[in-house]
């Protein structure tokens, strides 16, 4: 084989022990493996005789079904491609496991009663619950996404500001870091009851409760960042001719970087946190006040239907902002390789 | 152009100390001329205030007393014309090889203008194929390399080099060694290095200031009448070598 040519794929290939006809035999069969529970999840959904009264649709199976067909497109992609296999490898056993898991609480709902309702609705229920009701889910969604972000950004716009100011300035940093040592401590949410009373209107009150919170965890690590930089980095600018604007902007904003994302990250999760506590408190729309009405009208399925949104929106969200932050700190060591 | 020249006169610096109540006197009464040309090393023990003396002509730090002239122009501040390298490269990690060294252009806005000049430095230390590496995947040499010819970029009138080579290997360094008076000898600007290095001093330099601690001071400066290149095994070379490591001896006795 050339040296030149050589890719990483393959040099890892070589440099691995060399598998065994039974190891490749293992691999197959473990990819395959979610593909066979997931066969089982359905037929224990549709063999299975439902226990009293309960009623199930194919709603469930469909779905079920799709995401059979896509480990199955992935399986046979991964006879072609080492990348797909790979990661199929890799993930196949815990799929295989959340199926089982699946099929373990359809029995305990559906098929036996274990687990009653209303407490307890079978996914086929949540599933029906969620697609019947998808308008207003989907309002609710947008209503919460629109507060989150409103919330988000101003409060990471003043953070960063705010902690600029203080990273380059003593003068502010003497009148200002006072307060946030005093307030920064209390969660963000205690204001919700006082933000309630005094805001004009409660979207800009959920919006300040929000921002109040991610204002505090990008100031904070702002501050934390600026402060680190080595002075030998100073120094070296210096003598290449930057101005003191140049300083901040060109050397302190970048060096603090991988803090202030770090503060980005934090906050982002402070403002889950705040919107939730706040739709539930006193928004009146949005997913948190969706979960908090259905509740009172003891629909489990509607509030289980929300509460699945809600995670997969925060995971998209957090998965987002990952992505940003290994763009922007590309220059750091692990990151490239 | 007219011939620079860097004038130290009767500089002392002293440092408040900030872990008692006292003050310590890192330079005392420093006068030393450099013409343009001059490649002048700096020798001495630890504590002898060879760094603040670099510090000083670089403009980071103000002398307590006395005046620094550039071609009769006082030192104020820092300024790209008086050009340094560190010890540790301090290559901006967030940058990449080539933004590295097309910054002190960028923060003079001059990037536009001389965007070829990047290139050609880069080449001409051999690192063509490293441009988009960030710093963290250079190697010692390659780091303090890109560190020179960031601050060469600027065609500084003064040169200061604060033990730029000290942290690498040897061999690393005898080919750094040359690779630096080509450099000097491109530009033929004045050049001040601060070395721990007696063997280099005398291998790069016209003059070896010899200085002596608390506080600092010049002991002595010796003239190098030698060719370049020259011959580390020479008599003359080896001559030399024992006259300054005697002298740094003496004043290890003395304190």
């Amino acid at each position: 084989m050339e040296l030149q040519i050589l890719t990483k794929q393959e040099l890892m290939e070589m440099e691995r022990a060399p598998k065994t006809k039974a190891d490749i035999l293992v691999d197959y069969v473990v990819c395959f493996l979610p593909v066979l529970a997931g066969a089982f999840c359905l037929l224990e959904y549709y063999l299975l005789p439902n226990y009293e009264i309960n009623t199930n649709t194919n709603v469930y199976g469909v779905f079920i079904g799709i995401i059979i067909s896509l480990f199955l497109a992935a399986f046979i992609v991964s006879f072609k491609s080492k990348t797909v296999f790979n990661k199929l490898r890799y993930k196949a056993p815990f799929y295989s496991f959340v199926f089982i898991l699946l099929t373990v609480y359809d029995f305990l709902t559906l098929k036996t009663g274990t687990l009653m309702l209303p407490y307890f609705p079978w996914a086929d229920r949540v599933l029906n619950a969620m697609i019947s009701d998808w308008r207003y889910l989907s309002d609710c969604a947008k209503n919460s996404l629109i507060l989150l972000f409103t919330g988000y950004f101003s409060g990471a716009i003043l953070g960063l500001i705010t902690g600029i100011a203080c990273g380059y300035s003593k003068k502010i940093n003497y009148w200002v870091s006072p307060f946030i040592k005093l307030l920064g401590p209390i969660p963000s949410t205690t204001w919700i009851p006082i933000v309630m009373v005094i805001m004009a209107s409660l979207f800009k009150g959920a919006v300040f409760i929000i921002a109040l919170g991610v204002w505090f965890s990008v100031t904070i690590a702002t501050i934390t960042g600026i402060s680190s930089v080595e002075a030998d980095y100073f120094d070296a600018a210096k003598t290449l001719g930057a101005t003191s604007r140049q300083l901040i902007f060109g050397i302190a904003i970048p060096y603090a970087m991988p803090n202030i994302l770090q503060g980005l990250t934090q906050g982002m999760s402070s403002a889950c946190t705040s919107l939730m506590v706040a739709e539930m408190l006193g928004v009146e729309s949005g997913l948190g006040w969706y979960i908090n009405w259905q509740k009172s009208w003891a629909e489990f399925s509607k509030m289980y239907g929300a509460i699945i949104l809600i995670c997969l929106i925060f995971i998209v969200v957090n998965k987002v902002l990952a992505i940003v932050k290994k763009h922007i700190l590309k220059w750091q060591e692990g990151v490239v390789q | 152009m007219t011939e620079s020249i860097l004038v130290l006169d009767n500089v002392s610096k002293s440092f408040a100390r900030t872990d008692a109540d006292a003050i310590t006197h890192a330079l005392d009464s420093i006068n030393l001329t450099v013409r343009q040309g001059e490649f002048v090393s700096v020798v001495g023990p630890s504590g002898c205030g060879k760094s603040t003396l670099l510090r000083l002509i670089a403009g980071l730090i103000y002398p307590t007393t006395g005046e620094i002239k550039l071609d009769k122009e006082k030192v104020e501040g820092a300024n790209p014309d008086r050009g340094m390298v560190f010890q540790k490269p301090t290559l901006f990690p967030w940058l990449t090889v080539r933004e590295n060294v097309a910054y002190s252009l960028k923060v003079q806005k001059k990037y536009n203008d001389e965007k070829d000049e990047v290139d050609r430095l880069i080449s001409k230390v051999g690192l063509d194929e490293f441009k988009d590496s960030y710093p963290h995947q250079l190697s010692g040499g390659m780091a303090q390399r890109v560190s020179l010819i960031r601050t060469m970029i600027n065609k500084p009138r003064v040169c200061l080099l604060d033990e730029p080579l000290g942290a690498l290997d040897a061999f690393t360094r005898m080919n750094m060694q040359d690779e630096l008076l080509n450099m000097w000898r491109e530009n033929s600007q004045i050049t001040v290095m601060v070395t721990h290095d007696v063997d280099e001093a005398i291998y790069m330099s016209n003059r070896v200031i010899v200085m002596a601690p608390r506080p600092g001071r010049i002991r002595e400066c010796i003239d190098i009448n030698l060719e370049y290149p020259r011959n580390r095994l020479s008599d003359n070379f080896v001559s030399y070598r024992r006259e300054i490591l005697g002298m740094l001896d003496f004043g290890k006795k003395e304190a």
